[in-house]
C-alpha cells in the first residue's frame, strides 16, 4: 500500500448532552475509537443504520465537527488541534457532496457561481476566464452543458441539482471526495446514473472517495473496500469482495440479510431472515459488544468484553470475538 | 389459498385525476383501473410523480381540493368516487384503512399512543373506553410493539421510527379493514427495520385475509409480499401482472430498464449500471404518444404519435397487461448475478 492519504488514530466524537441544570452532563459517543487507513485513489463505503455515526465520522474527517479524541492524519501529518486558517488549504483537497441535492445549493445563486465559488476561495490565481474555463469544463464532465451556468438551482430536477453539487465539489480536483449519502434522495432511475457518474469521475480522476449511505447495494457497486459501523464503533472491515461473499459480523449478515431483492424467488424467504430489534439509545449503550442485544449469537461473555477489530484473513477485519463460532451462519451470496 | 378465486375487494375502474393549478389543468391519474381480491397484495410501482399516490388518495377522498376526479372505485359494493365526506367516513378507517410514509408527522403529537388507537375503535365501533384500550394493547401486540403495556401512555416522541409505523398500522387495523393501502410504509426508515415492517405487513395479510395495496419505488420491496404488481409510468398502468410475471419477465420497456438500472445486493459486478437515460417527464409537458418513448431504447416513429392503450386480458381482475407497441419479448435477460 502506497501511503495513505488519510488515517484515523482511535478517532473519537463525543456529543455533550445537556440533561438539564441539575443533572451533569453526559457523552453521546457518536463515533468511539475508529482506526483507519485509506489509500489514494481507494473508494471507501461507510455504512450502517441511522444513528450509527457514519456522517460524523465523515464530517469529523473534514473538520466539520469537533473531534475529542484521536487523530487524523492527511498526508501522514496530524492536523486535529490546526487552526481554521491553517486547515484552509487542505480543504482545496477535501470536498463533499451532500444528501439533499436542492437544499445543498444557495437558491440565490446561479449554478456557474456555484460551480465558480470553490476556485474564488482556494484558487484565486485564476483569472475570470480561466476560472469560467473550468466550470464549463467541469460541468460538461457531469454531464451539464455550458448554458446552464445563467440558470439557477430551481430550474433543475434532483439527478441534476446532484450533478451540480457533483461538479462544484470536483471542479478543485480534490484528492477526497466525501459523498453523504449521495444517492437517497433520487429517483430510482436517476440512481444509476449518479453512480455511473461518480465512477466515472473516480477512473478519470483517481481521487479518494468515502462514501457514506445506508444502500448496501450501491455501496457494492462503487466501492473498493467497506467500514461497517453500529453505535459509533468499527463492526466490521473489509474489501468489498469479502465483505458481501462472507460477512463474518452477525451485524453485517444481518445488514445484508434485510436489503431487498427485485426476485420474487428470492425475497419472501429474505424477510424471514431479517435482522431484530432496533438500534438502543446512543446515550445508553449495552456494555461489551454493543450489538449483543440484537445479536443472536450473544453469550454471557459479550456483555463483558467490548470486542477490538481483529484480522480474520487478508484485508478482513471483524470486531467479535465469536465470529469463528458462527461462521457456517454466513455463508451468503 | 388461491386469490385469483377471491371476491374483489377494492374495484378501481378507469380512475383519473386532473389538478386544477394557477398554470392551467394537471393530470395526474390517467385511465387508472384496478381490483383487488381478498387476501391479495398488489404492489403499486413507479417514481415519484407517476401518480400511484394520487391514485389511492382519489380512493380514500383525499385528494386536495382542487383536484378532479372522474370514473369509480367501489369497496365491494359501494362506490367511493363523489360521496358526500359523512358517508364516505361510515367505510374510512373502518373497511378502507391507509398507512402513510412518515410515521411522525401522521400520528397527534399531543395524544397518547393508546388514546390514538382508542379513538378509532370508540369512534368506529362504539366501544367503551376501557374495552377500547384493552383493544389497543391487543393491536398494539398484534403489531409487535415491544413492551406494549407502557407504551400505550407514551406519545408519539418517544418512540423510533419503526414503532411509530407499527403504531400507524395498529391504528389502520383497529376496526378490521377489509382493505389495507400502504402508501410507502418503509421509505422513512432504516433497511433493517424495513424488513420488519413489511414481515409483519406479509403476516397481517395472510393472517386477516385481507386486500393490500402496497405503495412502493422499490421493486424489491414488492417482491417480498405483493402477488401481483402494477408498474406506473407518468399517471398511467404501464404494465400489470403477477409478481413473478413482472419481476422476472418484464414485458414493457421501463419495467426491465428499471429492473436492470438497479445496482443489486447479489450482484458483483463492478462496471457501469445499464442506467435509464433522461428523466421522469414533467406531467405539465408529456411527450406526445408515449410518456415513456423518449427514454425507450425501442422507441419509434409509432410511439412517438401514439400512446399504447392497456393491452391484454381482462387489465381490471386481469392477468397480464402491458400498455407498449413493442413489448418486451421472450424471457427477460437478467443481469448475471454472482
Amino acid at each position: 500500500m502506497s501511503e495513505p492519504l488519510l488515517q484515523l488514530r482511535d478517532l473519537r466524537v463525543w456529543f455533550p448532552i445537556g440533561d438539564g441544570l441539575f443533572r451533569a452532563k453526559r457523552q453521546l459517543r457518536a463515533v468511539d475509537g475508529i482506526d483507519l487507513q485509506v489509500a489514494p485513489g481507494e473508494a471507501l463505503g461507510i455504512v450502517g443504520e441511522s444513528g450509527c455515526g457514519k456522517s460524523t465520522l465523515a464530517r469529523a474527517i473534514l473538520r466539520l465537527v469537533r473531534t475529542s479524541g484521536g487523530q487524523v492524519l492527511w498526508l501522514g501529518r496530524p492536523i486535529e488541534g490546526w487552526s481554521t486558517a491553517r486547515v484552509r488549504p487542505l480543504r482545496r483537497d477535501m470536498q463533499i457532496v451532500f444528501q439533499d441535492p436542492l437544499a445543498s445549493l444557495d437558491p440565490r445563486m446561479t449554478v456557474g457561481e456555484i460551480v465558480a465559488e470553490p476556485l474564488r476561495v482556494h484558487a484565486r490565481e485564476l483569472s475570470r476566464a480561466e476560472r469560467r474555463e473550468r466550470v464549463i469544463d467541469m460541468l460538461a464532465r457531469v454531464g451539464l452543458p455550458a448554458d446552464v451556468v445563467n440558470r439557477y438551482p430551481h430550474e433543475f430536477s434532483g439527478g441534476q441539482c446532484q450533478r451540480i453539487g457533483i461538479a462544484r465539489a470536483m471542479v478543485l480536483r480534490p484528492k477526497l471526495l466525501v459523498c453523504d449519502e449521495p444517492v437517497s434522495a433520487l429517483d430510482v432511475s436517476i440512481q444509476a446514473q449518479i453512480v455511473n457518474l461518480l465512477q466515472d469521475l473516480k477512473r478519470d480522476f483517481g481521487m479518494t472517495i468515502l462514501f457514506v449511505s445506508h444502500n448496501l447495494a450501491v455501496v457494492r457497486r462503487l466501492c473498493d473496500r467497506v467500514l461497517v459501523l453500529y453505535l459509533g464503533k468499527p463492526m466490521e472491515l473489509a474489501s468489498t469482495d469479502l465483505l458481501y461473499a462472507q460477512p463474518r459480523h452477525p451485524y453485517t449478515q444481518g445488514l445484508l440479510a434485510a436489503v431487498p431483492v427485485p426476485d420474487p424467488d428470492l425475497q419472501p424467504q429474505r424477510l424471514g431472515g431479517a435482522l431484530g430489534g432496533e438500534l438502543p439509545s446512543p446515550l445508553a449503550p449495552p456494555s461489551g459488544c454493543v450489538f449483543r442485544t440484537r445479536c443472536a449469537h450473544a453469550v454471557a461473555a459479550c456483555a463483558e468484553l467490548a470486542p477490538k477489530l481483529q484480522s480474520v484473513g487478508a484485508g478482513h477485519e471483524v470486531a467479535c470475538d465469536r465470529w469463528q463460532a458462527i461462521q457456517t451462519f454466513g455463508e451468503r451470496r | 389459498m388461491n386469490a385469483s378465486d377471491a371476491p374483489i375487494a377494492l374495484d378501481i375502474d378507469q380512475l383519473s385525476v386532473v389538478f386544477d393549478t394557477p398554470d392551467g389543468p394537471l393530470s395526474a391519474v390517467n385511465d387508472f383501473s384496478l381490483a383487488i381480491r381478498r387476501g391479495e397484495c398488489v404492489g403499486v410501482v413507479g417514481e415519484s410523480g407517476a401518480g400511484k399516490s394520487q391514485s389511492f388518495l382519489a380512493v380514500m377522498g383525499l385528494l386536495a381540493a382542487n383536484a378532479r376526479v372522474s370514473g369509480q372505485a367501489r369497496l365491494g359494493t359501494e362506490p367511493l368516487i363523489d360521496r358526500p365526506v359523512a358517508e364516505l367516513n361510515r367505510f374510512r378507517g373502518v373497511k378502507l384503512s391507509m398507512i402513510f410514509q412518515d410515521p411522525m408527522t401522521s400520528l397527534t403529537p399531543h395524544m397518547t399512543v393508546g388514546e390514538q388507537i382508542a379513538e378509532s375503535v370508540i369512534h368506529h365501533l362504539g366501544s367503551s373506553a376501557e374495552a377500547a384500550r384493552a383493544r389497543a394493547l391487543a393491536l398494539l401486540e398484534q403489531v409487535q410493539v415491544t413492551d406494549a403495556p407502557r407504551r400505550l401512555d407514551q406519545y408519539p416522541h418517544e418512540l423510533s421510527g419503526g414503532m411509530r409505523q407499527r403504531v400507524m398500522i395498529a391504528i389502520a387495523l383497529a376496526c378490521d379493514p377489509e382493505v389495507l393501502i400502504a402508501d410507502e410504509p418503509t421509505t422513512a426508515l432504516d433497511v433493517t427495520i424495513q424488513a420488519q415492517i413489511l414481515a409483519l405487513l406479509a403476516t397481517l395479510k395472510r393472517e386477516r385475509g385481507m386486500a393490500m395495496a402496497l405503495i412502493t419505488h422499490d421493486l424489491g420491496v414488492v417482491a417480498g409480499i405483493a402477488d401481483r404488481v402494477a408498474v406506473m409510468y407518468a399517471g398511467r398502468v404501464v404494465e400489470l401482472g403477477t409478481v413473478h410475471e413482472v419481476l422476472k419477465a418484464p414485458k414493457h420497456p421501463y419495467t426491465a430498464a428499471l429492473l436492470a438500472s438497479m445496482p443489486r445486493i447479489d450482484d458483483a459486478g463492478t462496471g457501469p449500471l445499464p442506467a435509464i437515460g433522461g428523466q421522469p417527464p414533467n406531467p405539465r409537458r408529456l411527450p406526445p404518444g408515449c410518456a415513456f418513448g423518449p427514454r425507450c431504447a425501442h422507441a419509434d416513429a409509432l410511439c412517438r404519435s401514439e400512446g399504447p392503450p392497456l393491452m391484454g386480458s381482462a387489465p381490471r381482475a386481469g392477468t397480464r397487461s402491458v400498455a407498449c407497441h413493442h413489448p418486451v419479448q421472450g424471457a427477460h435477460e437478467s443481469r448475471e448475478t454472482s
